[in-house]
């Protein structure tokens, strides 16, 4: 199992990283990393990347569904998906190589941030602390929005329509905070803890509550787990 | 070492398989014949494992494929109808892929990357990207990867579709080849690779075995059956029906030649062939070709799926009246 995982994960990263598309996001992430850092820090006046992180939690909203579009639809399209699925590997492998390795990617394209801590530091005096909780939660995000997008890309067989459904299914759980407007406070109240923002909150303030920690890796495994019955239930019909 | 017992396949209310029964022995390589959409591919799916089937059995080397599917799948190599590439790889990091991806490592791993290489024609290919590859190429590599754990069964979904004259000899040499070793089982819609290939044959229309034999026991359901073809001059069909045992003399079309040659195929019942000379010497004619003939493949096929063809439209036609 272990062993296929890896097999899958070295072959996704291959392809990711041979492909332009991996450049182009990395490129745009980065461009919009220093945006962020830079209204971040003159509107603010903060030593801190607060205004940064929380602005890229909301980018990768948009960019991991892209990123994990192809990984079932392209494999579908081109024929490949026959190839895994009569060789000798457990699903949940093939699963969790493809998730692990767009994970991957996301941590690359966090590493690329490195560069604005080392300004503050030689500038200022940046609460360390905090700015590792604001990456802890940057990565929590990461791990659920890539096994959501893997799950659209488990339903169909084009590319664009994985995408776009990976955004579509992702927005619900941004939006929910802003619930009030609908519905009496006592649903609002209830509704609102599905939301991304309410739990990705105490990151961006330095603290790490198990229950929030717990809300990502649920997560993270009920969207892995949709794609795997998805995937299980298309070979049945 | 392969064997279907009663197969079937549904997709919602649509019939795919039905009844599907077949076994293919120890090194034997088998045919799988018939029209587009007759279920070749749905049925090889279901040998791969690849699709559940809805009722019967699938063993392969003793094992169920649908109680043990890492046993079956670790014994069988798959070339599906179109080779499973993906384009951005090169050769080398595809059979690389594969080759761990069916549990081999290291060392291992390499060896038999070599030893496929070099079976199919890829020596020297290792760095040329998939995506840039011939059609012909292409196939060659995904027989490769079907190859790469030394399988006991081969399974080849269309092998040789859309390739070129040239590269379906390759290929066909190829399968020819490995046919000594292992136990193959290819589908195809072209008759001359199941002549050039397999000696014995299933043939499959709307997702039923319609016939299943060797060549000869296929060739033999031709409703036209053995034919004689002669030719002659100065002596016409009527004159030659006379003889004896012939029961229909047909001019073969195209074949009046301006010096009074003429070819007809006689159909009768045993062999005719001196009763036929002897007619025309009795009737003064010219006689220089006098030939017994199988029927082809093709027409064995025409008639066992036309067949079926014929009475598959009469019941549905009928079936709403009911």
């Amino acid at each position: 199992m272990i062993r296929s995982t890896w097999t899958i994960w070295k072959k996704e990263m291959r392809c990711y990283l041979v492909s332009p598309l991996a450049y182009v996001f990395l490129a745009a992430f980065l461009f919009l990393s220093g945006l962020f850092f830079y209204l971040g820090i003159t509107l603010t006046g903060e030593a801190s990347l607060r205004v940064l992180l929380a602005n890229l939690a909301v980018t990768q909203l948009f960019v991991l569904p892209m990123l994990t579009m192809r990984h079932f639809a392209e494999e579908r399209r081109q024929g490949t998906l026959e190839l895994l699925f009569t060789a000798p590997v457990p699903l949940a492998a093939i699963v969790i190589g493809k998730w692990l390795s767009s994970v991957t990617l996301c941590v690359l394209m966090f590493v690329g941030t490195a560069v604005f801590p080392a300004i503050l530091a030689y500038y200022g005096d940046p609460d360390w602390g905090v700015m590792a909780t604001n990456y802890l939660g940057l990565l929590a995000v990461a791990c659920g929005f890539c096994a959501t997008g893997l799950f659209a890309s488990s339903l169909t067989d084009d590319q664009v329509a994985a995408g776009l459904l990976g955004i579509v299914l992702l927005l619900p759980f941004w939006l929910v905070h802003q619930i009030e407007a609908l519905v009496s406070d006592e649903w609002a109240e209830s509704i609102r803890k599905f939301g991304v923002l309410v739990h990705l909150d105490s990151f961006q303030r330095g603290v790490l509550d198990s229950a929030d920690v717990l809300y990502f890796v649920a997560f993270t495994f009920v969207f892995l787990f949709l794609t795997f019955r998805s995937l299980e239930s298309r070979r049945w019909r | 070492m392969v064997e279907a017992i009663a197969v079937s396949k549904s997709f919602g209310p649509t019939v795919a398989l039905a009844d599907v029964s077949f076994s293919v022995g120890v090194g034997e390589i088998v045919g799988f014949l018939g029209p587009n959409g007759a279920g070749k591919t749905t049925t090889m799916r279901i040998l791969t494992g690849f699709l559940p089937a809805s009722g019967g059995e699938a063993r392969i080397a003793g094992f169920d494929v649908f109680e043990h599917p890492m046993e079956v799948k670790r014994r069988v190599g798959y070339l599906p109808e179109s080779p499973p590439l993906y384009p951005e790889l090169t050769v080398g990091e595809y059979l690389h892929f594969v080759g761990e991806l069916r549990g081999l490592s290291g060392r291992a791993c390499t060896l038999r990357i070599g030893a496929v290489m070099e079976q199919t024609g890829l020596k020297g290919w290792e760095g040329r990207v998939l995506g840039s590859l011939s059609k012909g190429y292409r196939q060659r590599v995904g027989l490769a990867q079907a190859l790469i754990h030394d399988p006991p069964v081969l399974i080849l979904d269309e092998p040789t579709s859309g390739l070129d004259p040239t590269q379906m000899v390759g290929i066909r040499a190829l399968i020819r080849d490995l046919a000594t070793t292992h136990t193959v089982i290819l589908s195809t819609h072209v008759l001359s690779e199941v002549e050039a290939l397999c000696p014995r044959a299933v043939v499959i229309g709307r997702g039923r075995v319609l016939a299943q034999g060797t060549l000869a026991e296929l060739k033999a359901k031709a409703k036209r059956g053995t034919w004689t073809l002669i030719e002659v001059q100065g002596i016409g069909a009527a004159a030659l029906a006379e003889a004896e045992g012939v029961d229909q003399v047909e001019p073969i079309p195209q074949s009046l030649e301006s010096d009074g040659w003429a070819s007809y195929r006689v159909t009768s019942r045993g062999d005719v062939r001196e009763a036929l000379i002897r007619r025309v010497q009795e009737a003064k004619g010219r006689v220089r070709a006098v030939e017994a003939r199988q029927p082809a493949l093709e027409e064995a096929f025409v008639d066992i799926v036309g067949e079926e063809g014929v009475t598959q439209g009469r019941a549905a036609t009928a079936g709403p009246v009911a």
